[in-house]
């Protein structure tokens, strides 16, 4: 006889707990997060992991850079990102196009995987990041954003647009022997949208957006 | 305060948001009852669910993989009609008699030396959880921590051949087309990648945990500063 598993749903207001305290994702140790001074990080006790950094104004920078992510990415959409001339004909490279040459060569699964970690999952993280962010920064969170968000963390490993970046200057390089290599417009775009890409991560720390869901799920739970 | 883990607590972490759910039981497999995250409302358990057998599966089916990843041509470059393919080794092997070390060197270590690196180290947590060692805990969470952030990076690669396949097209005096090994390594990047994020290190430390049961998790965490301290 299988056990047929019960269905509880944790009551909202018990999130208080984690305002005050933090598990390690890494080892389980249940530790207080002490009082911050900016950018001064929490480390767990017993296996060093970050758990937490303080950010100066974390959500309001993120927004900015995340828009300024977004803007920049349209920009390297619209433009070749590189050229290659030989024999008088010159053959372009967008991000698109570079999927689309995969699909062609008969190669389907490669061409997916380009599509997902170069076009999609880059684009969502970036349109869902503003979405979330100006939602908490308005205080309209709804029951979505929560849901929403764990999408977002869940393909942030996914998003391989740096290392698009490397594959090109490999590619440069390589190519740069027996053809001539044009820069395209695109491609400075793109080298701002990586820096664009790194800032936002390193002045967002998700703890602090959680807190935000958090906060509201306590003070509903004591309204109520 | 005394020092105890979450699930000691009887709270469960959520695997995405990390807010603390306070749950009446907290089992070792929590197969009785399903919890809901308060926050983002996603599935909560104390430990990821058959951790290490989804592990196991992952990581073998990466490894078999492996083989033709190596062996099968990555791609093939045709040159005034007549082509070589190549393969990931042979590859490095031609950047390097045209004098390009760095490319080599780089390609090197993202193609070959971290994806085995990445494999070895899996394997090595995963047989190190199931025969309940006590070895540097710290220094395996460490270990874990590297492999789940630099395995993304073999994915370049496969990048670069996506790069030359889009750009050298140029009929018969020039083109390049993807091989076939090209797909078994990014299914071997890709099961790695997902191989690390179903292994649980939390598991890493609950062997340690269930030891020092008797004595106080406190002295443990104290112990391990007096050595760092000596050391």
């Amino acid at each position: 006889m299988s056990a047929i598993p019960n269905t509880i749903q944790i009551k909202k207001h018990d999130s208080q707990t984690s305002l005050t305290h933090i598990a390690c994702p890494e080892c389980d140790l249940l530790q207080s997060i002490p009082p911050l001074a900016v950018s001064e990080s929490v480390l767990c006790l017993r296996c060093d992991k970050t758990l937490y950094t303080h950010h100066k104004n974390s959500i309001d920078r993120s927004l900015a850079f995340a828009i300024t992510g977004l803007l920049l990415y349209i920009i390297a959409n619209m433009f070749p990102l590189l050229s290659l001339k030989a024999l008088g004909l010159t053959q372009d490279s967008t991000l698109f196009s570079t999927a689309l040459a995969l699909f062609q060569a008969d190669r389907p699964f490669l061409s997916i995987i380009m599509l997902l970690t170069t076009i999609v999952f880059p684009a969502t993280t970036l349109i869902g990041t503003i979405y979330i962010l100006l939602q908490v920064k308005t205080n309209k969170i709804n029951e979505l954003t929560a849901p929403l968000f764990r999408f977002l963390r869940s393909t942030d490993a996914w998003g391989m647009l740096e290392i698009f970046m490397l594959a090109m200057l490999v590619a440069i390089v390589k190519l740069g022997d027996v053809a001539e290599v044009v820069f395209g417009i695109s491609l400075y775009a793109f080298v701002l949208l990586i820096l664009t890409l790194t800032l936002l991560s390193a002045s967002l720390d998700p703890h602090d957006v959680w807190n935000k869901l958090r906060e509201k799920n306590v003070n509903e739970g004591n309204n109520v | 305060m005394n020092m105890q883990t979450a699930r000691q607590a009887g709270l469960i972490a959520c695997h995405f948001c990390n807010t603390l759910n306070k749950v009446p039981t907290v089992s070792e497999n929590d197969t009785q009852q399903e919890y809901f995250c308060s926050c983002c409302q996603s599935e909560i358990h104390s430990r990821i669910p058959n951790s290490l057998s989804t592990t196991w599966a992952l990581l073998i089916a990466a490894i078999i993989l492996y083989i033709p990843a190596n062996t099968l041509p990555i791609m093939t470059v045709v040159m005034w009609g007549d082509g070589q393919p190549d393969t990931i080794m042979s590859g490095v092997f031609h950047l390097l008699d045209s004098g390009m070390w760095p490319l080599a060197l780089l390609i090197f270590v993202a193609s070959i030396f971290i994806p085995v690196l990445k494999l070895i180290i899996l394997t090595g947590l995963v047989l190190s959880v199931h025969f309940k060692s006590h070895w540097k805990p710290r220094d395996r969470t460490l270990l874990y921590r590297i492999t789940e952030f630099v395995g993304r990076w073999s994915m370049v690669d496969i990048f670069v051949i996506g790069i030359l396949v889009s750009l050298v097209q140029f009929g018969n005096t020039a083109s390049v087309s993807p091989g076939i090994g090209a797909l078994s390594f990014s299914a071997v990047v890709i099961l790695t990648m997902f191989a690390a994020h179903s292994f649980d290190p939390r598991l890493i430390w609950d062997v340690i945990d269930d030891y020092y049961k008797t004595t106080s998790l406190k002295e443990f965490v104290h112990e391990r500063h007096e050595k760092a301290r000596t050391l």
